[in-house]
């Protein structure tokens, strides 16, 4: 059995897998890379100032949420997985995949910069560090739109 | 509800009752000083600034030293552990109690002992350290045992101490053997060098001060008397003295800290004090009379004037006003119902309301714990929330801003419960009772729905801008800037929804109609501020442009089906890993539990936080953004904000 035929019979199911795999991976790798920033910014404030400690981990988990939506979209991809599966849905769940893989990887990373910026009104005038998280939050926005298009597309087409 | 009410009040009092009224008024606390210093004309006048330089100086010294003491005798303090500090909380105090207490306690003796004591602690530790160091540096010649004042005394010969590398060792032995008079000894020896003790005549020096040149020979002065073991005993002796002193004034320390409390006290008295005296800073005064400027609550304002007239003997001038509903100076303070007045720190995040707009926290507050709930939807998760926060009122004792965070969450809890009711989540599917709906599979009508809400959302918005032209009484505004938009708005969705939805065709024709005459009246009207003609068509045509923007917020609203959604996921999975774990037998059954308990508080605390950030979003952003602009100055309150104790 050549490559192509192996792809031809089970491709389905395996770029659907990798459509999966993506999500978690892209959007997984800009969350660890987000909340890594910004912990490491929140550490140097946390030495002089450990009271700080509770508001700085909000900020640093504002882009840990583009891993979850990542995830959930993995999750969904699962439930869809189907040995018999034809290469066309295979490659559409891929596809579905992408808004929030690469938006989620992106978008994790710039949000981790405003965070870090939030970090230092936190360090500066605690009283409106809430300004830094809201200003974080913005940038969810785009994730979030990301991942309510890739929900439906995962579920809208049924082979 | 809403924006308090404010009296301005002008009053001139003599210079030399100023520190009584300033006292009272102290204790009366509702009162907010205007710089009279920003008043040109005032100034121009000949009235001179007041201004108590010594009062600040001498104020500001006490409270360093009040802190300084409380800085070093709480890290001795013996303190509750942390729960129990917390069930206790701070001591609650009326300003007449601070005040007495205060008064009553007299710090400066225990200022100075302990400033004496760390002082002395202090050079306690100097000699310390240099003994310790010194103490290593002799421990490498303790096998030398000769005194060491007794090594410059002699007439013929020539005494060295001094260390050399260890790798020059053998090459040392062999060139010191060449040597006839010079007796040399190795005293001790470490990872890099070898303490060296020499001995040679006079005649011999030159030769020897060769070879010990050629091996790196670095000569060390033993700056002590006697042997170096005599000397080693005695600064053991020395350090152990020094070692019970210091425990000696850790004890004194702990003594002391029993008045940590006292301090605290005396710290937050000081404060108010500080801030009293820089009031007057505020005001302006001829050679006599001071000149005060301020607002007060109106319905606070008959008990300013009495406190005013007890202090002042009748020999003052009082004038009270309503303040002006469009001056921008008025400062703004917001009183709200028990229920609303938890948004409040919302509406102050953003900014405080111009005195002439209207407080948007009743307002903000029904959207605000609907979306919550939406966004968290786990029935569960609310029951938590709801426990935890009664728990946390009924135990623990905390501050005014505290407990209304606290209830804050109470009231959101509800709302939780109520949508994951009707999405029939229980942590995370964990306890199967069906919905109304099923969110995963029906994501189409609540995205519907997410949307719908937002519609109401951004409708309601306008509509406090209409109520807000129309109070000002300027009813055209009112069509103009909410009226064409609410047709166009209706119009337009009415519009495209008969292109989806097969509607009447008389339906699609009236959206139409509605449609373009808002469109229309848009462009005829909103540009009406602009100078020409030309202009005014323009940006009116700019301003119907903004109607894409209205695509985008609506857009924005999609998050409430989104954030939901996520969470119940993950609760999910926590949900599948606890059953895999319980289907491997007994064994699995305490990990499942540990990875349930941990997985959903983990779940709960992200739901929380992403919720509330998410609602202040849509609140800023959506809703505050059609209509509120803010800008409004906080009316300071004459008290100082308590640190250590909450003052009443």
């Amino acid at each position: 059995m050549s490559f192509s035929e192996l792809l031809i019979q089970n491709g389905g199911v395996i770029i659907a897998a990798l459509g999966m795999a993506m999500s978690v991976i892209l959007a997984g790798i800009g969350s660890a890379k987000g909340v890594g920033m910004v912990g490491e910014a929140a550490s140097g404030v946390i030495i002089e100032e450990p009271h700080k400690f509770g508001k700085s981990l909000v900020l640093q988990l504002l882009p840990g949420t583009q891993g979850l939506y990542g995830f959930v979209i993995g999750l969904m991809v699962l439930g869809k997985l189907d040995i018999n599966m034809s290469l066309g849905e295979g490659i559409y769940l891929f596809m579905s995949c992408l808004p929030v893989a690469i938006v989620g990887l992106i978008s994790a990373i710039a949000q981790a910069k405003t965070a870090v910026a939030g970090v230092a009104i936190l360090a500066k005038n605690e009283e409106h560090s809430t300004k830094g998280i809201i200003y974080a939050v913005m940038v969810e926005t785009y994730a979030l739109l990301a991942f309510v298009i890739s929900l439906i597309l995962v579920n809208a087409v049924s082979f | 509800m809403a924006i308090v009410k404010m009296n301005k009040f002008n009053l001139f009092v003599f210079d030399s009752e100023r520190d009584n009224l300033l006292h009272e008024l102290q204790k009366f606390e509702y009162v907010h000083f205007v710089n009279l210093e920003e008043d040109e004309s005032l100034i121009e006048q000949g009235l001179e600034s007041v201004s108590v330089p010594e009062d600040i100086v001498e104020v500001n010294e006490e409270i360093s030293k009040v802190k300084y003491a409380i800085d070093l005798l709480s890290r001795y303090q013996i303190k509750d552990s942390g729960i129990k500090a917390m069930l206790e909380g701070k001591e609650t105090l009326s300003f007449e109690e601070l005040e007495r207490r205060a008064l009553e306690f007299d710090y400066q003796p225990i200022y100075n002992e302990v400033k004496n004591l760390s002082n002395e602690f202090n050079s306690i530790e100097q000699e310390t350290s240099r003994l310790v160091s010194l103490k290593e540096e002799l421990a490498h010649w303790e096998g030398l045992e000769y005194p060491i004042k007794d090594l410059t005394t002699f007439k013929q010969c020539e005494a060295y101490t001094g260390i050399i590398p260890v790798k020059m060792k053998d090459r040392l032995t062999e060139n010191l053997l060449k040597l006839e008079y010079t007796y040399a000894e190795i005293v001790s020896e470490d990872k890099k060098n070898i303490y060296l003790f020499a001995l040679t005549t006079k005649d011999e020096m030159d030769k020897l001060n060769e070879i010990l040149r050629m091996n790196g020979f670095t000569s060390i002065k033993l700056r002590i008397e006697g042997t170096p073991k005599e000397e080693l005993n005695s600064i053991d002796k020395r350090l152990k003295l020094l070692e019970d002193r210091k425990s000696n004034i850790i004890s004194k320390f702990r003594e002391l800290s029993e008045n940590v409390h006292n301090l605290e006290i005396l710290y937050e008295y000081l404060m108010n004090k500080k801030l009293r005296i820089a009031a007057s800073e505020n005001f302006l005064k001829t050679e006599k009379v001071n000149v005060i400027k301020g607002y007060i609550p109106m319905d606070k304002s008959r008990e300013f004037t009495e406190i005013v007239g007890e202090t002042q003997k009748n020999a003052y001038y009082l004038e009270i006003s309503e303040a002006d509903e469009d001056d921008p100076n008025v400062p703004i303070l917001l009183k709200n119902s028990r229920f609303a007045e938890t948004f409040e720190s919302l509406t102050s995040m953003y900014a405080l309301p111009k005195y002439n707009e209207i407080d948007p926290t009743p307002l903000l507050a029904p959207f605000y714990l609907a979306f919550f709930g939406m966004m968290v939807a786990d029935a569960g998760y609310g029951l938590l929330m709801v426990i935890a926060c009664l728990v946390a009122l009924k135990v623990v004792k905390m501050s005014e801003s505290q407990e209304r965070f606290i209830r804050f969450f109470y009231y959101l809890g509800y709302s939780t419960i109520f949508w994951g009711a009707v999405f029939g989540s229980y942590f995370g599917g964990a306890i199967p009772i069906p919905g109304l709906m099923n969110p995963a599979n029906e994501y189409q009508k609540l995205l519907i729905m997410s949307i719908a809400f937002g519609l109401i959302h951004l409708f309601f918005a306008l509509g406090i801008k209409a109520y807000m032209s129309i109070r000002a009484k300027k009813y055209l505004d009112a069509l103009y800037d909410v009226g064409f938009w609410y047709m166009a708005l209706s119009g337009g969705i009415v519009l495209i929804l008969t292109m989806v939805v097969p509607l009447a065709p008389i339906v699609g024709t009236i959206s139409k109609i509605v449609f373009i005459i808002g469109a229309v009246g848009i462009v005829l009207t909103n540009g009406r501020d602009a100078k020409t003609i030309g202009g005014k068509l323009a940006s009116g045509l700019y301003s119907l442009y903004g109607i894409s923007s209205y695509v985008g917020d609506f857009v924005s609203y999609s998050r409430l089906m989104a954030l939901g959604l996520s969470g119940g996921f993950i609760a999910s999975a926590i949900n599948m890993m606890v059953e895999m774990l319980f289907g491997l037998g007994i064994a699995g059954i305490p990990f499942g539990i540990l990875v349930f308990i941990v997985g959903q508080l983990f779940n709960v605390f992200l739901s929380l936080l992403g919720a509330y950030v998410h609602t202040i979003r849509l609140t800023y952003v959506e809703f505050f953004g059609k209509f509120y602009d803010g800008g409004g100055r906080e009316f300071n309150i004459f008290r100082s904000k308590p640190k250590y104790i909450n003052l009443k």
